[in-house]
C-alpha cells in the first residue's frame, strides 16, 4: 500500500514539476505547480510527519501557489516573455539538473539515511515546539526578526505617499 | 368538453401496464439480481453474530425485517456511512438545505415580504425542491471562450473542498469522519484551497466580471485567513492540542467563549468573510459585478457551488461551535431509551413483540451520549448559523479597502490581544495543568 502511494506520489510530484516548466499556458503551469507542493505534502504524510505535510498544504499551496497564479494572471505573457527555442540550452538544462540530482543522491545516500528505523511512530508536535523554546530558541529568535522585518518593509512599501490622509480609511 | 388524453383506451392502459411490469422483472432478474451478486461478493462483509454475512445470509436476513438490526449496526460502524450519511456529507447537506430555506424565509420576514410562499401549500416548503430541480434541469451553457477543463472541473473541487471541510467536524463523541491528531492544522490546509478554486473558476470563464469577483475572492479570502489562524491559537494554546474531538471534550465544564471572547468575536468576523457573507459579499456584490465570479456558471454548475457554499457555512458554524461553544457538550436532556423493551420485548395485551437485536445497537452505536451530544451540536450550531445570516437583513456592504484595512490591522491586532489573553490565563495558572481545567 504505502509502496503505491509512494510511486503514484513521486509520478505526481515529478511529473507536474516537468509540467510545470513545460507547459505553454502560464496557469496550467501554475496549476501544475500546485500538484508538486501538494505532492511533497503527501511525501510528508508517507513519512509521517503531518504536522509538516499540513503546513506544506497550508502556506505552499494555500498561499504561495496562489500568488504565483495571481500574478500570472495579471500578466500578458506576450509582453514580458521572448520565446527562445534553443537546444544546447535544453540539453545543458537537462544535464545540469542530472548533476545536482546525482551529487544530491550521493550526499543522501552517504548520510547513513539506509540504516534509519521506518516503523517509528509520528514525531509529536508538542515535542517540535519544545524543541522550538529550548535548544533551537535563537534559530527562533532569528526568524521572529527576520519575519517582522519583512513585514515592516512590505508596510513600508505598501505605504503610498500621494494618498492624502484624508483619503485613508480610518 | 376536453379530457387530458382524448385516445385513452383501458385495455391498452393495462397492456402497457403489463408490459412494464413484465420487461422490469425481466431486466432485474437478468442483469439487477447477478449485479448485486457480484457486487455484494466484492465487498468484504461483516461477522454478524460470529457468523460471515454471506450474499445468501443477507438475502435471508432481508426478508425477515427483525434480523435486519445487525446488518443496520455493522452498516452504521462502516467508514462509508460516516462519510456518505451521519457525520459527513448526507447530514451537513440536510443543514445546509434547510439553511438555504430558512434564510429566504427569515430575510423576507426581516424585510416585511412574504417570500417562498406558494410551493408546497405551506409556507412555500417545497420552494428547495422546486429551485432544486429546476437547476437539475436547466442547460448549462459553457462561455465559448472559457478555458473548458478548469471550469468544468471548479464546481466540483469547491464542493469537494467543502465536503473535506466537513469531514473535520467532529459531531459526538467518537462521531466524525476524519479523526486527525492534527485536525485544526487540517482546516487550515482545506481553507487555504478555497481561493484557489474560486480565482481558478473566475479567471476560466474569461468574462469580466467573474475575474473582478474572483479578484475580490481571492483578496478578502487570502488576507482573512490570517486573523483567522490567530485568534484560533488561543484555544489551541490553552487546550494544548490540535485534535478537534480533544477540543470540544476539554469544554464540559464551560465552553472557551467565556475566557477567550475576543478570539471569539474576531473568528466570527473572519468567518463571515470567508464566507463571503454580507456585509463582506464583494465578490457576489450582484448590484455591481452582476453574481461576481458566479456570473458564467449556470444550471447545475451553479447549484454545485451554492452547496459547497452553504456546506461551507455549516462547517464554518460547526467549527465555531467546536472551538468556542463547546461542542457536543451540555445537560443530559435525552431521556434513556427503555432497555426492557429491547431485552424483554415490548407487551401489548396479550401479544409481545420483540426485536431482535435492539440492543447491542442502542448500547453500541446509538447511544444516549450520541443522541445527546447530536442534539446539543445541532442546537448550537443552528443558533451560530442564525447569527451569521442575520446580518444580511441589516447591514449594507462595505467598500473593498475598509475590509482589506479590517482585516490588516484591526483584527489581527484583536487576535494578538486573544493570545496574550490566552497566554495570561495559561500562565496565571487560571487554565492548564493546575488550573480549572
Amino acid at each position: 500500500m504505502a509502496d503505491a502511494v509512494f510511486l503514484a506520489l513521486t509520478v505526481i510530484t515529478i511529473g507536474s514539476a516537468i509540467a510545470a516548466l513545460e507547459m505553454r499556458s502560464l496557469i496550467y503551469g501554475s496549476i501544475a505547480l500546485m500538484g508538486t507542493l501538494g505532492g511533497i505534502a503527501g511525501f510528508f504524510f508517507l513519512l509521517d510527519a503531518p504536522f509538516v505535510a499540513l503546513f506544506q498544504l497550508a502556506v505552499y499551496v494555500g498561499s504561495i501557489a496562489v500568488l504565483i497564479l495571481f500574478t500570472v494572471m495579471l500578466v500578458k505573457r506576450e509582453l514580458i516573455f521572448k520565446k527562445i527555442e534553443d537546444r544546447k540550452r535544453k540539453f545543458a538544462g537537462i544535464g545540469l539538473m542530472l548533476v545536482v540530482m546525482v551529487s544530491l543522491g550521493a550526499v543522501f545516500l552517504d548520510s547513513g539515511i539506509k540504516t534509519i528505523t521506518t516503523d517509528e511512530p509520528a514525531v509529536d508536535f508538542r515535542d517540535i515546539g519544545t524543541d522550538f523554546v529550548t535548544y533551537y530558541w535563537p534559530a527562533l529568535i532569528l526568524m521572529g526578526l527576520i519575519l517582522a522585518g519583512s513585514v515592516t518593509g512590505a508596510l513600508v512599501l505598501a505605504r503610498r505617499e500621494d494618498v492624502e490622509n484624508d483619503q485613508r480609511v480610518s | 368538453m376536453s379530457v387530458i388524453a382524448p385516445n385513452f383506451k383501458l385495455s391498452e392502459f393495462i397492456k402497457s401496464i403489463i408490459d412494464d411490469v413484465v420487461w422490469t422483472i425481466l431486466i432485474l432478474s437478468l442483469i439487477g439480481l447477478p449485479a448485486i451478486m457480484m457486487v455484494l461478493f466484492v465487498i468484504p462483509m461483516p461477522v454478524i453474530d460470529g457468523e460471515l454475512l454471506t450474499p445468501f445470509l443477507a438475502f435471508t436476513y432481508l426478508a425477515d425485517p427483525t434480523r435486519t438490526l445487525p446488518i443496520v449496526q455493522a452498516f452504521m460502524t462502516t467508514d462509508m456511512f460516516k462519510i456518505m450519511a451521519f457525520p459527513g456529507f448526507g447530514f451537513a447537506a440536510l443543514i445546509a438545505a434547510g439553511t438555504i430555506f430558512i434564510e429566504r424565509k427569515m430575510l423576507a420576514k426581516l424585510q416585511l415580504r412574504v417570500g417562498p410562499f406558494y410551493c408546497g401549500k405551506v409556507e412555500g416548503i417545497l420552494q428547495l425542491m422546486g429551485d432544486g430541480l429546476k437547476l437539475i434541469s436547466k442547460e448549462i451553457i459553457i462561455p465559448a471562450k472559457a478555458d473548458k477543463p478548469i471550469f468544468w472541473a471548479a464546481p466540483v473541487l469547491f464542493v469537494a473542498s467543502a465536503a473535506a471541510f466537513v469531514a473535520l467536524i467532529p459531531v459526538a463523541p467518537g462521531w466524525v469522519v476524519a479523526d486527525v491528531d492534527m485536525g485544526l492544522l487540517g482546516v487550515f490546509a482545506v481553507i487555504g484551497f478555497f481561493p484557489i478554486v474560486t480565482i481558478l473558476s473566475a479567471w476560466s470563464a474569461n468574462s469580466k466580471f467573474p475575474f473582478i469577483g474572483g479578484i475580490r475572492a481571492l483578496f478578502q479570502m487570502v488576507s482573512f485567513e490570517i486573523p483567522l489562524i490567530l485568534s484560533l491559537l488561543g484555544v489551541v494554546m490553552v487546550t494544548g492540542t490540535l485534535n478537534l474531538s480533544e477540543i470540544a471534550a476539554s469544554q464540559s465544564s464551560f465552553p472557551w467563549i467565556v475566557f477567550l471572547p475576543v478570539g471569539a468575536i474576531v473568528f466570527f468576523i473572519t468567518m463571515l468573510a470567508e464566507l463571503e457573507r454580507i456585509p463582506f459579499d464583494l465578490p457576489e456584490a450582484e448590484s455591481e459585478i452582476v453574481a461576481g465570479w458566479l456570473t458564467e456558471l449556470s444550471g447545475m454548475m451553479y447549484g454545485l457551488v451554492q452547496l459547497g457554499t452553504y456546506l461551507k457555512l455549516y462547517a464554518f458554524a460547526a467549527l465555531f461551535v467546536v472551538l468556542f461553544l463547546g461542542g457536543w457538550n451540555g445537560p443530559m436532556i435525552v431521556p434513556p431509551f427503555p432497555m426492557e423493551i429491547a431485552t424483554h420485548g415490548m407487551e401489548m395485551g396479550p401479544v409481545t413483540v420483540k426485536i431482535g437485536g435492539l440492543a447491542p445497537i442502542l448500547s453500541q452505536t446509538i447511544t444516549q451520549e450520541m443522541l445527546n451530544g447530536t442534539l446539543w451540536f445541532v442546537l448550537k450550531t443552528v443558533g451560530v448559523i442564525f447569527f451569521i445570516l442575520l446580518p444580511r437583513g441589516v447591514f449594507p456592504r462595505i467598500r473593498i479597502d475598509m475590509l482589506l484595512n479590517l482585516g490588516w490591522t484591526k483584527l489581527i491586532g484583536l487576535a494578538f490581544v486573544n493570545i496574550f489573553i490566552a497566554l495570561a490565563l495559561v500562565y496565571a495558572g487560571v487554565l492548564g495543568p493546575g488550573g480549572l481545567q
